[in-house]
């Protein structure tokens, strides 16, 4: 999560943020991209970012309920 | 909906762990079905709060996060009766008091994201209507995550020139998670303290709104944690100051 506090841009973390809780649909992945950056989901630039960001491991989309979920990856120690 | 609510402290010692328990049993009197995630495990403590007494085989959030339990069998239902006469209803899911669990933890840490999961997961099964956050005080990987992840985030601090100070560093990371509602308590006020300035004070000092100034307490001090104020002292201006913190918090965010 310390990671989550560091990243910029503010749209990049709020995205991530998103990805919490429950995780993100579809539709509000989309809303989120054409928000902070007035992407559409067809848009090369949307497919580099979303690529960018499995790649990392940082968001990805569970199969079983169709959401997009943050994976920060962070253990803590207390 | 559920509606996730994080109690968290820069500096331990605040009064977080007792707000925790009053402010449940709180909602729980309002007939709201709530769970306690006691997630300070290096100094757990809520569970003496609600003299939670557990079998040799009881499951801890330890269990969870290390050993793989079902989240279901780390909550135990401590409903006090008066809440229970309410309709409302505690779940507690407790750390464990055991000397070799917190060492392990200590040594070993656990994936935090698994804290998230479980939240969303228990507030489904047993149809929770809050979850509260007992966090560890400071800023770790932990309470990152509640803070980023609260519907609500109830910042506690005495009125000490450390917890000024730590609170403000605490509400900075918070607002950088884009936080969604932060509110201070300022609890252990002594009586000699002029309640106006302390309210000046807070409003110059963070920005963010007052959910309750709570005084310094001869009777609390003298229930030792064995016992919750609300229901023990319910005309106390203490347990009327977390009553109408519950009420607020019911009003505007679990309604």
């Amino acid at each position: 999560m310390a990671l989550l506090v560091r990243l910029e841009p503010m749209g990049l973390r709020k995205l991530l943020k998103n990805g919490l809780r429950r995780g993100m649909t579809d539709e509000q992945l989309q809303a989120h991209f054409m928000d902070f950056w007035q992407l559409v989901p067809e848009a090369t630039e949307s497919a580099c970012l979303l690529n960018a960001l499995e790649e990392r491991g940082w968001l990805t989309r569970v199969a079983e309920s169709g959401l997009w979920k943050t994976h920060l990856g962070s253990s803590t120690t207390l | 909906m559920t509606s996730i609510i994080a109690i968290h402290s820069f500096r331990g010692g605040t009064g977080k762990s007792n707000l925790s328990g009053n402010l449940a049993t709180c909602l729980g009197l309002a007939g709201k079905r709530v769970g306690i995630f006691d997630t300070d495990l290096a100094s757990p403590g809520v569970h003496v709060l609600f003299g939670f007494a557990p079998e040799p085989s009881a499951k801890y959030l330890n269990d969870y996060l290390q050993e793989g339990a079902p989240i279901r069998d780390c909550a135990h239902d401590v409903t006090p009766q008066q809440v229970r006469h309410a309709s409302g209803r505690i779940f507690l899911l407790p750390g464990s008091m055991e000397s070799d669990r917190i060492a392990k933890l200590l040594r070993e840490g656990y994936e935090v994201e698994k804290l998230n999961d479980a939240m969303f997961a228990l507030a489904d099964e047993l149809k929770l209507d809050v979850v509260l956050v007992d966090t560890h005080p400071g800023i770790n990987e932990e309470t990152l995550l509640s803070t980023a992840i609260a519907d609500s985030l109830l910042m506690v601090m005495r009125p000490d020139t450390q917890d000024y100070l730590g609170t403000a560093v605490a509400v900075e990371v918070a607002e950088r998670l884009d936080a969604a509602d932060i509110r201070l308590v300022v609890n252990k006020l002594p009586a000699h303290f002029d309640p106006q300035s302390v309210r000046d004070r807070v409003a110059s000092s963070y920005g963010v709104p007052l959910g309750a100034l709570l005084p310094l307490s001869e009777d609390l001090l003298t229930l030792a944690s064995s016992g919750l104020a609300v229901l023990e002292f319910p005309s106390h201006p203490w347990s009327e100051g977390v009553r109408s913190l519950a009420d607020a918090l019911v009003a505007e965010l679990v309604d």
